[in-house]
């Protein structure tokens, strides 16, 4: 099993703490290990998580499955900008056992993470060729506003909110994938069972999008799954 | 935020997606720090590959290094001593060096970003969402 990055320096009022969604996108791409090594193995990939939060995840695929790729993850919420920043660095902070144990194995590679505030991926310049996402899925009135002040109390909200059948968000990043997204591209993104992932997969293998589900687990009451797109 | 990250972000304005001038942003007011990293001249090669090399130029003009040559360093080899030259300069330039604080605008719509504490933030006021 691939170690898990260390997330223990958080402040979980203002940032969504690693929990069972993100502990399955860290299963799901450890599957995944072969195929996205195999998939990039001639070009260096630029790799996105909207909405990053801790960082966990973001952390886990440059540690363990794609090392050599540039990163470019953004959230909207500044506290999680920062502490995703922060967990990069504490986990890539190698101590003189790790490093002795590189020198003796092949040359390392930097560590090329950024962090941008942004709303999903509006900054970046086209195109991504990894594009994973963990989206604010749970079912709710509306989706909340972005909140003007950093002290705001309701910038976790972001994370967890997110409209009808908790698919607002996520539809608008479905809706642009084509222009998001490289030609060899592929996306991951997580779904609960009221998202209804069938729906969406059936959708989008309309509008020519060869949809896989990778993983799948129940969590508590929630059923959660993770689905990969790619181009036909 | 690393030099390298300026070859993949734009404007974040709707109206400037089409735009040529929305990329890359003009820097400007910036404080750079050097943070050393794992040199890898394999991996570098590579990576130039992905890269915009106007982009590169113009942002490091931004930043007062006139030094880079007019077209994209190619097929550098590693083992030559003065492709090593080259390519440790250019880790230093695009792997190394931080823009911890700084202003980027746009050439197209003149909105301007701040970067702060190495975080570049582009979210825009609700008018030009």
């Amino acid at each position: 099993m691939l170690p898990t990055p260390e997330v223990k320096h958080i402040d979980y009022d203002t940032v969504y703490e690693p929990s069972e969604d993100s502990f399955l996108l860290l299963d799901c791409f450890e599957q995944e290990l072969s195929f996205l090594t195999t998939k990039f193995s001639t070009t260096i990939p630029i790799v996105t998580e909207i909405g990053t939060g801790s960082g966990i995840v973001t952390t886990f695929l440059q540690k363990n499955i794609l090392q050599k790729a540039i990163y470019i993850s953004t959230d909207v919420n500044p506290h999680a900008c920062k502490t995703a920043l922060h967990t990069v660095k504490v986990n890539n902070a190698d101590s003189e056992s790790e490093k002795s144990e590189k020198s003796k194995n092949e040359k390392s590679t930097p560590e090329l993470v950024d962090i941008c505030q942004m709303d999903l991926v509006s900054a970046i310049r086209p195109k991504i060729d990894v594009l994973l996402f963990n989206p604010p899925y749970v079912p709710a009135g509306e989706v909340p506003t972005i909140p003007n002040k950093e002290d705001d109390s309701t910038w976790l909200d972001l994370a967890l909110l997110g409209g009808e059948d908790g698919m607002v968000i996520t539809w608008k990043v479905l809706d642009s994938l084509d222009s998001i997204l490289a030609e060899n591209g592929v996306a991951y993104i997580l779904f609960c069972a009221r998202n209804k992932p069938d729906f969406v997969a059936n959708e989008m293998t309309k509008r020519g999008w060869k949809v896989k589900e990778i993983i799948q687990r129940k969590a508590g009451w929630e059923v959660l799954c993770v689905l990969r797109f790619q181009r036909l | 935020m690393k030099f390298l990250t300026t070859n993949f972000v734009k404007c974040a304005v709707k109206g400037c997606q089409s735009s040529t001038e929305s990329f890359p942003l003009k820097y400007s007011d910036c404080q750079l720090v050097q943070e050393e990293q794992e040199y890898n001249p394999e991996f570098l090669v590579h990576m130039l590959e992905r890269l915009d090399w106007n982009a590169v130029i113009q942002v490091a003009r931004d930043l007062g290094n006139d030094s880079l040559p007019p077209t994209k360093p190619d097929s550098l080899d590693p083992i030559m001593e003065e492709d090593q030259a080259v390519l440790k300069d250019l880790h230093t330039l695009l792997v190394e060096t931080q823009i911890v604080e700084g202003r980027m605008t746009c050439n197209n719509c003149q909105h301007v970003y701040h970067i702060k504490n190495s975080i570049p933030n582009f979210l825009l006021p609700p008018h030009l969402c």
